[in-house]
């Protein structure tokens, strides 16, 4: 693809720049802000994202800590 | 060395986007569930190979990640499409109005290989930078950028959308790229 070596600079951008970029080079950031795709993809995953955590998770989590091997006291 | 409830506590932070991640590999609610569990449970029996200050949500998804296509060679890849919930919405059609319906969206999404949607959801959706991408995917920075891109252009061929949108604070770009053409 057309990309010249220029493009490491580029690789610490943030997703806030990403909008930004896309408009002022149009080919390099196919996924910016202002494209149907790139919204529609921020739209499916955020809303995965704010769907409610179930419990089993967190009690997994002390499930684990309860579990620590090098903790002193012996599991019951 | 003990898991600091610190560790812990950024773990549960990260369960959100561990959750929509491991959905969209999988395509399954349940199933995306269960390897998000599997994915806890390593990071914490590896917790000491994390080093502190770097970034944990990269390094879970890079064992989330992991886990997922070693249980799919377990299975022979019939993980895929065994019981996608939104397998029955795969026939899809033109938006009429312009605007992408959601479900449209989801279902096109799902008919791209593995390798194409993860990379474009881990850039165009969760943030990652190409080498955090190529990290998280073992595979070279130029890798990703080609799957991103025949990602999007399949998309687009999909839910046929002929380019950029023709709408919005984007039109220069648009014309700049001469793909509109009404």
């Amino acid at each position: 693809m057309g990309q010249t070596g220029r493009y490491t600079s580029m690789t610490k951008q943030s997703t806030g720049a990403v909008g930004a970029k896309a408009r002022r080079n149009g080919s390099k950031d196919p996924l910016g802000a202002n494209s149907e795709i790139g919204r529609k993809l921020k739209q499916y995953y955020d809303e995965l994202v704010s769907d409610e955590v179930p419990d089993r998770f967190a009690e997994l989590l002390s499930q684990l800590e309860n579990a620590e091997p090098t903790q002193k006291r012996k599991k019951a | 060395m003990v898991v600091t409830p610190q560790f812990k506590n950024d773990l549960l932070g990260t369960i959100p986007s561990l959750r929509a991640f491991a959905v969209s590999l999988t395509q399954n609610s349940d199933k995306a569930d269960d390897l998000v569990q599997e994915t806890l449970v390593k990071a914490w029996d590896k917790h000491e190979s994390f080093q502190m200050g770097t970034n944990l949500k990269a390094w879970l998804f890079t064992i989330l990640r992991n886990e997922f296509y070693s249980q799919m060679r377990k299975r022979g890849r019939e993980i895929q499409d065994s019981d996608g919930i939104m397998t029955e919405r795969l026939a899809v059609h033109p938006s009429q109005h312009g605007l992408l319906d959601l479900e449209d969206f989801r279902a096109a999404l799902e008919q791209l290989p593995e390798d194409q949607r993860e990379a474009i959801i881990l850039i165009g959706a969760s943030g990652f930078s190409y080498e955090e991408a190529a990290e998280i995917c073992n595979c070279a920075v130029g890798t990703i950028k080609s799957r991103v891109s025949r990602a999007r252009n399949r998309l687009q061929e999909i839910l046929k959308i002929s380019g950029e949108a023709d709408y919005g604070p984007d039109a220069i770009s648009a014309q700049v790229m001469g793909s509109n053409a009404a």
